[in-house]
């Protein structure tokens, strides 16, 4: 296993920039999620990595060695594709054996390491199969297999699961979460769904427009965002932005207004509020907003617009003055569309940006 | 079978044009095992009451004349055929892999200009291609025809084989890359490989092409040793009587290969033109 570090790197199609002075270092046995919305740079990222496309600028190294101007052979690392990109016109067998005979290994060898594969990832009995006649999910193991055989430096995975029915997309992520603990293996994954990252990857790397946004653990992106785009974009339903100006006076000296509302703010947050050179996005998550059913001091009323039951949770889509926002509730707590609530957030758990850079402030 | 008047209009129809096509075929047959004295009887004679495989036995004996020449020219025909088709390949695998993987500048101007070619009939080139061909000292050889035939079958097979590396996806050749192979090896073991119906579809057309062609080879070739099957077949017409059972029986030679080939591929052939066309 190793680590892998970008270095500035940069890549462009055309007038475009498709990966902009991109730096990041991943540890050896790390499992790194590079996501981000389409067109953010990141499979463009992965290709790079494993030497199908040549960075504009930049260096690339595995292991401590620069790999820039390597072929994708004589880089030691695995991929498995969106799409699994199993040969069509060979046996299962042969798929997982293809790696093995292009590095010129010898026939015992092969056999050995290639049922010991199939053993670990349970195809063992499609070994003779096409791929086309297998699952999906089966497909996908076999995918996973062929890099798995090589015992390379790096696993490369481009949205391995996104083509997998959502009960399968669960068991394969925490599949693959044990695969990753048992080889200890170095991951470079890369995914445009927020839910896949948080759930597998030992850090997360949040792209946006060719730039990194933020990299940290998923804990750590979900509670502190480094920017208004990391918090709409990490958690789901997303992150509340709300669009407000800083007033002052009142009881507590301050606080933040938006339409038709206003709230006071202790004075650390105020001090951080006043720091936006415009306006200030006030981002709430919708489990740090308290409903009450009658007016209390330092709450604000907004009108139930309609109620998303989920079973263990039930969303309610509110009114808040001129926004719309998105809270939670308990199952248990029946509230009709309609009706009218209060609002109290919790401080601790309040974040603000700038409005114009979309910097946390 | 639904039953009415316009299935069975297209029935009569089909095969009405089933007899059109192969009726010629069968008289070719007919006459070829007759004798030349029941091959020129009036009223013509449907079913040979004498039939006979001379003309066969005439024209594939080197021993005699006529045997001698026909097999020289059905050699001749093998060598251009053969030689146009392995060319064929050679050039148009690797160009038709180019248009249909890699971007470089003036690459749609490029293969529109091959496509272009298409578009005139063969005879329009037939003096600028004898002026070059004079200007290069090639007249008279064999080596202008595998050229001409060459520009004949290129623009489709190129085509054909494009839409065929179109259709397979890019991450085969990233994963085996990846997996170990170089470039070319990703090639030459996992696409040439799927694409093998389409490249036998455009060796067989190649190689028809070349083996039916008649004018080029009469204006280029006057050696009678160089000649090919079409043109050498005129030698069964002889200003007083017509051999006609040797030039059916030759005719039937010829036509073997071309249809045994088609027999045996057709299935390429048709899933050439199909799965090129649409994507899956």
């Amino acid at each position: 296993m190793a680590e892998v570090r970008l270095a500035n790197v940069r890549k462009g199609y055309g007038e475009a920039l498709a990966v902009d002075d991109l730096s990041l270092s991943i540890a050896d046995g790390e499992f790194v999620a590079l996501v981000g919305p389409s067109g953010c740079g990141k499979t463009t990222t992965l290709n790079m990595i494993a030497g199908l496309l040549e960075p504009d600028g930049g260096d690339i190294l595995i292991d401590g060695r620069r790999v820039n101007d390597l072929d994708p052979k004589d880089r030691d690392i695995a991929m498995v594709f969106q799409n699994y990109a199993l040969y069509p016109n060979k046996s299962v067998r042969k798929n997982l054996a293809f790696p093995l005979q292009m590095r010129g290994l010898a026939r015992a060898e092969i056999a050995r390491r290639v049922d010991e594969a199939a053993r670990m990832l349970d195809i063992g009995h499609l070994l003779e199969r096409r791929p086309r006649e297998l699952s999906g999910g089966q497909q996908q193991r076999v995918a996973l297999g062929r890099a798995l055989v090589r015992e390379p430096k790096v696993f490369l995975m481009d949205e391995p699961l996104s083509n997998l029915d959502a009960k399968l997309r669960v068991q394969m992520r925490s599949e693959l979460k044990r695969f990753h603990q048992d080889l200890k293996a170095t991951i470079v994954y890369v995914t445009h769904d927020q839910l896949e990252a948080m759930t597998m990857a030992d850090r997360m790397a949040v792209m946006q427009g060719g730039k990194l946004q933020q990299y940290d653990t998923p804990e750590r992106v979900y509670a502190h965002p480094a920017n208004a785009f990391v918090a709409s974009f990490v958690g789901s339903p997303a992150m509340n932005l709300i669009p407000v100006r800083v007033t002052d006076g009142g009881v507590a000296g301050g606080g933040v207004a938006g339409g038709g509302w206003a709230l006071d703010l202790p004075p650390e947050l105020l001090a951080r509020a006043r720091q936006a050179r415009g306006g200030v996005l006030l981002g709430i998550r919708h489990g740090a907003i308290r409903l009450l059913p009658s007016a209390a001091p330092g709450t604000v009323a907004a009108e139930v617009l309609t109620v998303e039951p989920t079973g263990d949770i039930t969303f309610l889509n509110l009114r808040l003055g001129d926004t719309d926002l998105v809270a939670s509730v308990p199952p248990e707590q029946l509230i009709a569309a309609g009706q009218r609530l209060w609002l109290t957030f919790d401080m601790a758990r309040l974040h603000l940006f700038d409005a114009t850079s979309e910097r946390a402030l | 079978m639904r039953r009415g008047f316009w299935p069975l209009a297209g029935w009569l129809y089909l095969g009405l044009l089933a007899v059109f096509s192969l009726l010629p075929m069968a008289w070719m047959l007919i006459t070829s095992v007759k004798t030349q004295f029941a091959a020129i009887q009036f009223p013509p004679e449907w079913i040979p009451s004498h039939p006979t495989l001379d003309a066969y036995a005439e024209l594939l004996s080197p021993g005699r004349e006529i045997g001698r020449v026909f097999l020289r020219y059905l050699l001749n025909s093998l060598w251009v055929s053969t030689a146009t088709t392995v060319l064929g390949v050679i050039v148009a695998v690797p160009a038709a892999y180019a248009f249909s993987r890699f971007r470089f500048p003036g690459r749609n101007l490029l293969f529109y200009g091959v496509l272009l070619r298409n578009m005139f009939p063969a005879v329009v080139f037939l003096m600028p291609l004898f002026i070059m061909m004079r200007f290069l000292g090639l007249v008279n050889t064999q080596l202008s025809l595998i050229l001409t035939y060459l520009t004949f079958g290129l623009p489709l097979s190129i085509w054909l084989l494009k839409g065929f590396f179109d259709n397979i996806p890019i991450q085969l050749e990233q994963a085996a890359r990846i997996d170990g192979a170089s470039r070319f090896k990703a090639f030459l073991l996992v696409v040439m490989p799927l694409s093998s119906p389409g490249i036998i579809a455009t060796a067989i057309y190649s190689f028809i092409q070349a083996w039916n062609e008649y004018v080029y080879a009469l204006t280029f070739l006057n050696d009678d040793a160089k000649l090919t099957l079409p043109v050498g077949l005129q030698h069964f017409f002889t200003e007083y009587a017509t051999n006609w059972p040797g030039l059916m029986a030759a005719s039937f030679i010829m036509s073997v290969p071309v249809v045994a080939m088609f027999l045996v591929l057709q299935k390429y052939f048709v899933r050439a033109l199909t799965d090129g066309a649409v994507k899956s």
